[in-house]
């Protein structure tokens, strides 16, 4: 591609990059000035930075900031997910929430909960672990959807069945893993099953936050590798690339930062499903600038489906989780039938 | 095998199956308690776990399962797809969502009631995915699945929201909401039965149509066969079957896709003899998983809907694996 | 009773695109008739018409003195069958099976299966040499097979029309010959009236006892193959210089095309 061509859709790509930036700024602030009070925003920001009278503190930092926060974590966790995933199989209808993953994850977590907890419900272990396990089970999922389906996985249809049939399975264990439990576990596993930041707390943020930085390290590193995997498999080694063991990586990453973002949010699929499309639109086919677009757009996503709750059906506390999928089945119905009529 | 002999070994297999139910579970109850609580009831606590708890389940496993299993042939039929069923449609999450619709933001309580709307949920979903297809020019088999099963997961999310708003009965709600034959009264059964009749009736009349609708549209129109007419009675027999199934049990999911296969492996292709083989064969297969949902989890009952989805996944991994879907 | 099939001034349209326009068309009784023409002038949508899959814009198909257009969806399959151009059925549906599907419209509610279907059963399956393939799936069938075992299901539907729309396309040269020639023989041996549309000339020339070319929708010329395999016509309709010989084993003419003298695509 000519450098000129290159450099404008890149300055192009930033400028757009900057854009969303800004919208996820003002809507993050929205996020915590929104609430039974309106905070105005000029004290949100005074209380971030310290200040600020008492009710508002509490307000605000135990509250609002965190589910704030947490949508931002885990919108864009799962909005880079889902790019990855779209990108290493070349097909826009991939996404974590359609492969199983996040049934997986669901299972891991239950089973954590479950088999960690004493007969006092507390757990055993420290919560620092139930990332982990969500990450064992999306693991576990992906690789049994591509092991299984062998050959035929270079069908994107084909193996969308697949993580179907595992999510189905899956599924089935989790609901009689948490029927198995006690009542409290069992509203709060429905709740977060489907998808819910409000009851994060800040032990769980810090928790996905640090383990957020070094797997994204990683993305942006293998980033860098994104494009020779376009190539077949032995002309990409003729660049020095193993495509197996990388296609195998970016699918380990991708399990990884959905299962961060599913560990304690709970069921937001469609978040990795939308968000790299949008991303895409708006800032062009840039890589890096492609991975910074589909996090910021998932959580914007995210933020915005949360404000969409709490404005629309306060007091009652409706799943986030609900609002994407409700916003994201027609999307993807829409995305299918599309596929169709030029494919059939 | 002959067709006869083949029907009359099924339906002793299932008269077996229907009495392990009455007889296997939390206690384990002898053949001689079980007829004498039929016959000759006294108050023991045998008898009334037997007669008020063991005997509408062993019942209701039955109708409901062979109300899938032909829903399911009938489906696979209607959509020349044999990984399309009930479930993999949506039909059977629309028929949920209806029914919780009705319950809980409409208030309706008869049992005949909610299996209506039940139906009804069935019905449109199945409209609304069948005419999805159409619109996009006919999809492909398995995009007509994708959209069954994206569907089905906005279904279950919204009927997630209404049951978060009802947190008393959460537990219970989840349970129905996966599939289960347990804790239900008898006159579910009385009532869901002649539904799935009229339904069971609807699709019997039907089998001669069915069997040339597995041909291309054009060698059915050919044949003389009146494509509208007999796919609108299809989908009113589908509906009902599904609406009186998961009124009376939630949605069982699964059954309508791996019913009909064994159905066509035992007695071939011939609707008549398909529909009356996965009837026998779907009240076999939920009434075991009924009996096996006692189990898995000792002493705690599994819904009978995890059991059949663990099942009829594998199944369908199975399938597509051998590229046999 | 007069059941001769005729076609009076039919109009068929797709939306705004006439696809038939105003076709006058007898076809003989008994005989073998065949539509050819070059792709697009609507011979499939002729056939496909006569049968009654298409609602014409104007005009009417007769047999004898009915509209077809009256008639009911059963009665009209006991009087004309027909063979699709890609026809498809479960892999696993056995042969008895498929040929059954042909006594569809004879079946009634009350006595599914009599023995006057059984009957016709059998000699569908005999008379197109399938009989011992009656316990095989499709699947398991070669092209050939699978071909007669579509022209028996049409057989078992006992109709005195026959419409097979380019039957042979999909077949190697061998299958061609065995399942034109079966055609062949059904129409001399049980006199049904045969519809064919054939894609080849020179096949459409050797088996048709009538000939009609089609063009833009309308009947450029009809008539003994004899009378139309004529190089000036064949060269106006199907846009391609030939020359007509006689094909000395059958006695029929055939024609071999030329090199074009304007070519058609670059080089």
């Amino acid at each position: 591609m000519k450098p000129a061509v290159k450099l404008a859709q890149l300055s192009r790509g930033m400028g757009a990059l900057i854009g969303i930036a800004a919208v996820f700024v003002v809507l993050a602030l929205a996020g915590v000035a929104f609430g039974s009070t309106w905070i105005p925003i000029d004290q949100v920001a005074g209380v971030i930075l310290g200040g600020g009278d008492k009710t508002q503190q509490i307000i605000i930092l135990q509250l609002r900031l965190p589910r704030v926060v947490a949508a931002i974590l885990a919108g864009g966790a799962m909005g880079v997910a889902g790019y990855l995933l779209q990108k290493i199989t070349r097909n826009t209808l991939a996404s974590p929430g359609v492969l199983g993953v996040i049934d997986g994850a669901a299972l891991g977590v239950v089973l954590f909960l479950a088999l960690l907890s004493d007969e006092s419900n507390a757990l055993v272990t420290s919560i620092a672990w139930q990332p982990v396990a969500a990450a064992i089970g999306a693991l576990t999922a992906i690789a049994l959807v591509f092991i299984l389906s062998g050959r035929q996985a270079s069908s994107a249809i084909r193996l969308l069945l697949f993580g179907i049939a595992i999510a189905a399975v899956a599924k089935a264990i989790t609901m009689v893993m948490m029927l198995v439990g006690p009542i409290y576990r069992t509203s709060q596993a429905a709740r977060w099953i489907a998808g819910a930041v409000n009851e994060v707390n800040w032990g769980e943020i810090q928790i996905t936050a640090i383990a957020l930085v070094p797997v994204m390290a990683l993305v942006f590193l293998a980033a860098r590798k994104l494009p020779p995997a376009d190539l077949d498999e032995v002309s990409a080694r003729g660049v020095g690339l193993n495509l197996p063991l990388f296609r195998i990586a970016i699918f380990v990453l991708s399990a990884v930062l959905t299962a961060l973002a599913v560990a304690f949010v709970g069921g937001i699929g469609f978040i990795g499903l939308m968000a790299p499309h949008l991303a895409r639109l708006l800032v062009g086919r840039s890589i890096t600038i492609g991975i910074l677009g589909s996090f910021l757009v998932g959580a914007v996503m995210l933020v915005g489906a949360d404000l969409i709750v709490r404005v629309l059906f306060a007091p009652l506390e409706v799943p986030a989780g609900t609002v994407t999928a409700v916003i994201g089945t027609p999307y993807f119905l829409f995305l299918l039938m599309r596929k169709g009529r030029t494919h059939g | 095998m002959p067709l006869w002999a083949m029907l009359c070994l099924l339906a002793v297999i299932l008269l077996g199956a229907m009495l392990a139910s009455l007889t296997l579970g939390y206690r384990v109850y002898g053949l001689d308690q079980v007829l004498a609580a039929l016959t000759a009831f006294d108050s023991s606590e045998a008898h009334v776990v037997i007669a008020n708890l063991r005997l509408p389940r062993a019942l209701m496993a039955p109708v409901v399962g062979a109300g899938l299993g032909m829903a399911g042939v009938l489906v696979q039929t209607l959509s020349r797809n044999r990984i399309a069923s009930p479930d993999t449609l949506g039909l059977n999450a629309g028929a949920a969502f209806a029914v919780v619709l009705a319950s809980t933001v409409l208030g309706v309580s008869s049992m005949v009631g909610l299996s209506l709307a039940s139906a009804l949920g069935a019905l449109l979903t199945a409209l609304l995915v069948f005419g999805i297809a159409a619109t996009a020019g006919g999809l492909s088999p398995i995009r007509i699945v994708l959209v069954g099963v994206t569907i089905a997961g906005l279904f279950h999310a919204l009927v997630e929201v209404i049951l978060t708003t009802n947190e008393a009965q959460l537990q219970q709600l989840l349970f129905w909401l996966a599939g289960a034959f347990v804790d239900r009264p008898m006159a579910l059964v009385a009532n869901g039965a002649p539904i799935m009749l009229v339904g069971a009736l609807l699709a019997a009349s039907l089998a001669r149509a069915l069997d040339a609708l597995q041909a291309d549209d054009t060698t059915a129109h050919g044949l003389g066969v009146p494509l509208g007419l007999i796919r609108a009675v299809a989908f009113l027999a589908i509906s009902l079957l599904t609406g009186a199934a998961v009124a009376m049990a939630g949605p069982v999911s699964f059954v309508g896709l791996v019913v009909p296969h064994a159905a066509r492996r035992l007695v071939g292709l011939r609707h008549g003899r398909q529909l009356a083989a996965a009837a026998l064969l779907g009240a076999i297969y939920a009434t075991l998983a009924d009996v096996l949902a006692r189990f898995v989890i000792f002493p705690g009952e599994a819904p009978v809907g995890a059991v059949t989805a663990v099942v009829g996944g594998v199944v369908l991994l199975a399938l597509l694996m051998r590229r046999a879907a | 009773m007069d059941k001769r099939l005729a076609v009076e001034s039919l109009s068929v349209a797709y939306g705004q695109a006439k696809v038939l326009d105003a076709i006058s068309l007898a076809i003989p009784d008994g005989k073998i008739t065949v539509l050819a023409g070059p792709n697009g002038c609507g011979k499939s949508t002729l056939l496909r018409a006569i049968r009654r899959l298409h609602t014409p814009r104007s005009g009417r198909v007769l047999l004898g003195d009915t509209d077809v257009a009256k008639l009911s969806d059963r009665d009209l399959a006991r009087q004309i069958g027909l063979l699709a151009q890609s026809p498809s059925a479960p892999e696993d549906m056995l042969v008895e099976e498929l040929v059954r599907l042909g006594r569809y419209p004879h079946q009634s509610m009350l006595q599914p299966w009599s023995p006057k279907d059984a009957d016709a059963l059998e000699a569908a399956m005999f008379g197109t040499g399938v009989a011992h393939l009656r316990d095989r799936r499709l699947g398991s069938l070669s092209g050939g097979q699978l071909q007669r075992v579509w022209i028996a299901m049409v057989l078992a539907q006992e109709t005195s029309v026959i419409c097979l729309d380019e039957p042979v396309n999909h077949l190697d040269m061998a299958h061609q010959i065995d399942c034109l020639d079966l055609v062949s023989r059904l129409n001399g041996e049980h006199g049904r009236t045969v519809v064919l549309v054939l894609h080849d000339l020179n096949l459409a020339a050797r088996y048709a006892d009538r000939l009609v070319f089609l063009k833009n929708g309308a009947v450029v010329a009809e008539g003994s193959p004899r009378e139309l395999m004529d190089e000036t016509l064949i060269a106006r309709v199907f846009d391609i210089q030939c020359r007509v010989i006689e094909d000395p084993v059958h006695e029929r003419p055939m024609c071999i095309p030329m090199r074009n003298s304007s070519p058609r695509f670059s080089a």
